[in-house]
């Protein structure tokens, strides 16, 4: 039983959230009518918001399993976000404008990396220095007394810009979450399939004993910095293209919900267990829970409810690995 | 940077000095490297008056500084707290604000101010005993926990606040300690005691047990253990001190602007991390000092406000403050490569 629990537990929480948030309002809304939960547009719209944070989990839940985190996941969000709206603003076509935004986001990895494994800085305090750095960089490339980079005037987005975030390819859902979903799949290969993920494995619960065994412990984390990049690039891109702007600010808090998706994805913090896939069931819990709340209670009871759902997950977590282990 | 070299050069083979006095004496003569370096660069920089506003300016987040370190050098993060101003500001408020106002945010419990203030400061200290239950029953890791607290927190005072600020319906005496001058100048109480607050510190982390089983703690957790101390209740009480203390500033910020409003304190908790840090408190616990915390903050202030005499964009405040935070990181393990070689 506490087994089945260990390993299921998470499908079952988010089944009662959305069981929950389904019910509560019946007595005003039919099931599947407009204004109920399970009404078929509002699923697709919280799939739509939540695809910068589907996009980000599983790269996220892969670095800590190595026993490292990237705290400025956030602002390489906002970064890239600025970046993908100047190109597109400037007349660079959905492509290449795409590739180049990917391109600047392992950059950005890059560097996180070289100052993680090469001067060897703390994980936490060197993604703090680019964390405030990255935010500083993108609020500059915004000239001064505009928020975002959005159309004014004459210069306007075109039009293509916000298709990618919003406008339905399949089953209703725009291709950003289709993009998670893969990015997501790719990563859970990589996970179960590839040396890179028993590498991250090994070095996350025993990096000296990864090291002696040949690992190049060293290398797996660098990779794993560009691809957490990547994926925050992807993120951005997601989150500007949905709002239709390159907002610095965009990504601010994202490494809070990250922290907090893949803990209650069931990955420990101290590196060495975790996947992939739970911390993307992570993440529509989050979201299913943040956005359903809103027809229950005011706004300002969100930042409780998370940090509550935090502590919650942290202790079950904690409560289950120990009765696995009596 | 040539100022540093010059101060870790002359102590030789001799060790006059522990490894800890000495990234102190490395801190503090960046921080004043870094103030000369901005008199040089900024107009008017170079002034009794702006010396004295660095400090001042900064009362919150090194009073708060002061709890953070001390957990530092136990091993554990506090990242709680930035929201426990807000919450015990926002508590502190809505216990004094007077019962029977016109609408919801101007309704109170109408306490007397002295009882408000301790209800409020039990409230901090209630999420100091919730961190401490969690970091030593549960063993969770303590950055998870004190994040969870600080959205906690924060998210308390939202909910009283109902997302905005509370500030009608308060007796003049609320206003009275924030706006407190002394000694017929123009520093305020609170700057009085955030400097009192450091003294004790310091006279605690050298020279009573309390301080130096704190650093047992941090440099060898089991070792602290084998030896007979009691690590679970010295954390719970560290924990207890630095939300106390975290109450007292938000119950002073609110007094000073005589409102309690849900989002103040935000990031706080990131810049007493980033000052600690900056002060060569290590983050894996065992060392770092008070002292070196105050400096850390001083650097910090004087690229905030060189920034903003310079006439940058606020902007660039970001950049300055990753790359000081960066060549204060890789100054230290480099003087403390070259010295332990």
């Amino acid at each position: 039983m506490a087994q089945f629990l260990r390993n299921y537990y998470i499908y079952l929480v988010l089944l009662v959230i959305i069981v929950i948030l389904s019910l509560t309002n019946l007595d005003r809304f039919d099931l599947f009518a407009r204004g109920n939960f399970l009404y078929d547009r509002n699923i697709i719209n919280i799939l739509r918001v939540s695809a910068p944070l589907l996009t980000l989990a599983g790269a996220f839940t892969l670095l800590m399993v190595s026993g490292y985190i990237d705290l400025s996941v956030g602002s390489t969000m906002g970064l890239s976000a600025v970046i993908y709206a100047m190109l597109a603003i400037n007349g660079v076509p959905f492509l290449a404008a795409f590739g180049l935004t990917m391109v600047c986001g392992a950059l950005l990895g890059a560097f996180n990396g070289l100052l993680v494994v090469k001067l060897k800085i703390t994980p936490v305090i060197a993604t703090l220095i680019t964390l405030s750095l990255f935010k500083g960089i993108a609020l500059l490339l915004v000239q001064d007394g505009v928020s975002a980079i959005k159309s004014i005037g004459d210069i306007k987005m075109p039009t293509w810009f916000n298709s990618y975030g919003r406008e339905g390819v399949l089953m209703g859902l725009p291709m950003a979450f289709w993009v998670a979903v893969a990015v997501t799949i790719i990563l859970v290969v990589a996970q179960n399939r590839t040396l890179l993920g028993k590498y991250a494995a090994a070095t996350g619960g025993n990096p000296i004993a990864a090291k002696l065994s040949g690992i190049q412990t060293g290398r797996v984390v660098f990779v794993l910095y560009i691809i957490v990049g990547v994926t925050a690039a992807l993120a951005g891109i997601a989150r500007s293209s949905f709002m239709s702007l390159g907002d610095p600010l965009s990504g601010d808090g994202m490494e809070l919900n990250a922290i907090l998706i893949v803990l209650i994805g069931g990955t420990a913090f101290s590196g060495g267990e975790g996947r992939v896939f739970r911390s993307f069931i992570g993440a529509l819990i989050i979201m299913v829970l943040t956005v359903g709340m809103l027809t229950l209670v005011p706004a300002y009871f969100q930042t409780l409810v998370i940090g509550a759902a935090l502590l919650a997950a942290a202790a079950s977590n904690h409560l289950i690995s120990r009765k696995a282990a009596e | 940077m040539s100022l540093v070299t010059k101060s870790a050069k002359p102590i030789g083979h001799k060790r006059s000095l522990s490894d800890e006095m000495f990234i102190t004496m490395l801190v503090a003569s960046v921080a004043v490297g870094i103030f000369l370096l901005a008199s040089v660069l900024v107009p008017n920089f170079f002034q009794w008056q702006n010396l004295i506003n660095l400090v001042t300016n900064n009362w919150a987040v090194i009073s708060l500084g002061i709890g953070v370190t001390f957990l530092l050098v136990s091993g554990n993060f506090d990242l709680s707290v930035g929201g426990i101003v807000a919450l015990s500001g926002v508590l502190s408020v809505w216990f004094v604000q007077s019962t029977g106002g016109v609408n919801a945010l101007s309704t109170g419990l109408g306490m007397p101010y002295w009882l408000g203030v301790i209800c409020a400061l039990g409230g901090a200290l209630a999420i100091g005993g919730l961190n401490a239950l969690f970091v030593v029953r549960f063993r969770i890791p303590s950055i998870i926990v004190t994040l969870g607290t600080m959205m906690v927190a924060r998210g308390i005072a939202q909910v009283i606040t109902q997302g905005s600020q509370r500030n009608t319906n308060l007796p003049d005496e609320f206003g009275f300690l924030g706006n407190l001058t002394m000694f017929g100048t123009s520093i305020r109480f609170p700057v009085v005691l955030m400097a009192f607050m450091l003294i004790v510190a310091v006279i605690i982390e050298r020279k009573m047990v309390f301080g130096r089983i704190t650093y047992w703690i941090g440099a060898n957790p089991i070792a602290a253990t084998l030896s007979g101390i009691d690590k679970a209740k010295h954390v719970t009480y560290l924990y207890l001190f630095s939300s106390g203390i975290a109450g007292v500033v938000g119950i002073l910020l609110s007094s000073e602007f005589k409102s309690g409003y849900s989002n103040r304190g935000m990031l706080m908790e990131f810049d007493a991390l980033v000052i600690a840090l900056l002060g060569g408190v290590a983050i894996a616990g065992g060392f770092g000092s008070v002292v070196g915390m105050f400096f850390g903050a001083i650097i910090l202030a004087v690229v905030t406000s060189a920034t903003t005499g310079l006439t940058l964009s606020p902007d660039w405040q970001f950049i300055l403050k990753a790359v000081a935070v960066f060549l204060a990181i890789m100054t230290q393990t480099w003087a403390l490569a070259r010295r332990n070689r």
